[in-house]
């Protein structure tokens, strides 16, 4: 029997081995997730029919929308997207350095974790949780939700970007230390050209991701609509509420149809 | 390790390009890629190095090239003995084009073809994409010269194979080197053209007294090129001499024979 045969049979087995491991996978998963939704009653009818009918209530008396409000909700959606805005960018000013100094192709190890670990302990904590803080050290309002978010930002592109610098093909960053380049030639010359556009992809992704969680930092006095959000559910008064929803609603899609134009228009070159 | 552990004293003297003994590299403990190479290439001549793959041909040039640590023997390329990070003098003086060419596909021709100058000129100016304007001349010129002056501002992804080649073979002429290693850059491309780069490259290197090393598995294309030829196998040299001389039948019982060597990953 020659080596090919040998080596033929050999993958034929791990297929095999592989097609039962990915099977037995799929139904642990599945059993797990069962098993969970049913401890918290998802299985138990009564809970989930009675459930729809309060959502079906709840959701009549969002309608009609009051609008004698809304001069109010826009003033307050302006300064969460500017909340959004300032707090993205100042994230990713802080993200980018930090993802460079997390990549193993290019620092040494203990450095590398160290980054890692301090961005880890940041994404730990839940942005209306940064934002809470934030108010204690900052006081009520707009910087307060504005440095949350920031916060929260650094904590997902830090790891995004050192995973994705990580990925650069090995062979060019040896090609240009072969030339004699130092670490922040191949941030400029390899880094940035090589990643621009998966860099910059996320960035707005998260952009997109910060409009959305913005809305809420208010409840907690962080600046925003999220202030106004809080004070009708309290008050019972449902109907501006849904002229709130509504705002946020446009605003979101406004700012989806924003960053897929833009994604159109210059990150999809390559 | 520091500078210090070089000895760049006879860096224009007329020693050997590159004088290998004994060395000794495994990626893991234990599992050698390259046991104790024996390697003199004299100044001005262009020699190949041929094998099977995973003979250890890409390690040996990444370890000439200053780019890996080995763990015995002696390496001195161009008068610099080799140990730790070298000296930017060195990554002046040798120029290297790993096998899949290292360009950077997001930057355009011209400015893969500036950064060879970075070895030179280390400030911070580059950084912000300065690079002197009588730099800028040279590697136009140089892209004249291999044909490719209309694609200066072309970014490297957009350039066919062929093209790509070339940029890579400016860039290392940026640096402006005594010694080209090249590992078997021309692999992706057909014989006409694959011959054609070689034959540029060779004109190049004979007209500035230049010393090229390279692994090439085209066996039409060695005998026509190479002064001289180096087969290892199994991380040892196992033939040296003139191209010329080489029998090829036996040539190919040599290389293409399987054994434990050709299965060592890092070819």
């Amino acid at each position: 029997m020659g080596p090919g045969s040998l080596a033929g049979k050999d993958r034929g087995r791990d297929a095999a081995l592989r097609r039962w491991r990915d099977l037995s996978g799929t139904l642990a998963l599945l059993l797990v997730l069962g098993w969970i939704l049913g401890r918290m009653g998802f299985f138990d009818p009564g809970r989930l029919t009675g459930g729809l009918a309060n959502f079906g209530r709840f959701a009549a008396e969002l309608f009609p929308p009051d609008i004698s409000v809304l001069p109010v909700v826009l003033s307050a959606l302006v300064e969460t997207v500017e909340m959004a805005f300032a707090g993205t960018l100042l994230g990713f000013i802080v993200s980018f350095p930090l993802g460079v100094l997390g990549t193993r192709t290019l620092f040494p190890r203990p450095v590398v974790l160290a980054v890692r670990l301090l961005v880890a302990i940041v994404r730990t904590v839940p942005s209306l949780l940064w934002a809470l803080i934030m108010v204690i050290v900052v006081g009520l309002g707009p910087l307060a939700g504005t440095l949350a978010l920031a916060l929260y930002t650094v904590g997902y592109l830090a790891k995004l970007y050192a995973e994705i610098l990580e990925g650069i093909d090995p062979e060019i960053l040896e090609a240009v230390r072969g030339l004699g380049a130092r670490r922040h030639h191949i941030v400029r010359f390899v880094f940035w050209p090589e990643a621009a556009n998966t860099i910059l992809s996320q960035l707005l992704f998260m952009l997109e991701y910060n409009i959305r969680s913005s809305t809420v930092l208010g409840l907690v006095g962080a600046g925003g609509i999220g202030f106004y959000m809080q004070v009708y559910i309290s008050t019972l008064a449902y109907g501006r509420l849904a002229t709130v929803l509504l705002a946020v609603l446009a605003v979101v899609l406004i700012m989806d149809a924003l960053s897929a134009w833009v994604r159109r228009r210059y990150l999809l070159q390559t | 390790m520091t500078a210090g552990d070089y000895t760049p004293q006879d860096q224009f003297s007329q020693g050997p390009a590159v004088e290998v003994r004994d060395l000794w590299l495994a990626y893991r403990p234990g599992q050698w890629v390259l046991k104790g190479v024996n390697l003199t290439v004299p100044r001005g001549e262009l020699w190949v190095v041929m094998g099977p793959s995973g003979a250890g041909k890409t390690t040996l040039m990444k370890v000439l090239a200053g780019l890996l640590p080995f763990q015995r023997g002696t390496v001195e390329v161009m008068g610099f003995r080799l140990r730790g990070e070298p000296p930017r003098l060195f990554r002046r003086a040798v120029g290297y084009i790993p096998q899949q060419l290292g360009l950077v596909r997001g930057l355009t021709a011209l400015e893969n073809v500036l950064l060879g100058t970075l070895a030179q000129h280390g400030g911070w100016g580059l950084t912000f994409g300065f690079f002197p304007r009588e730099e800028v001349a040279r590697a136009r010129d140089y892209l004249g010269m291999l044909g490719l002056g209309d694609k200066a501002g072309v970014r490297v992804f957009n350039l066919s194979g062929g093209e790509r080649q070339r940029v890579a073979i400016a860039r290392t002429l940026m640096q402006d080197p005594q010694l080209i290693l090249a590992d078997e850059f021309v692999s992706d491309l057909d014989l006409p053209r694959a011959a054609r780069i070689l034959e540029t490259i060779r004109g190049l290197v004979r007209e500035r007294g230049l010393t090229l090393l390279m692994n090439l598995h085209e066996i039409q294309l060695v005998q026509e090129l190479a002064d001289r030829v180096v087969v290892i196998k199994g991380g040892q040299v196992v033939y040296r001499g003139p191209a010329q001389a080489l029998d090829w039948s036996e040539f190919r019982a040599l290389v293409e024979a399987e054994d434990d060597g050709a299965r060592v990953a890092g070819g």
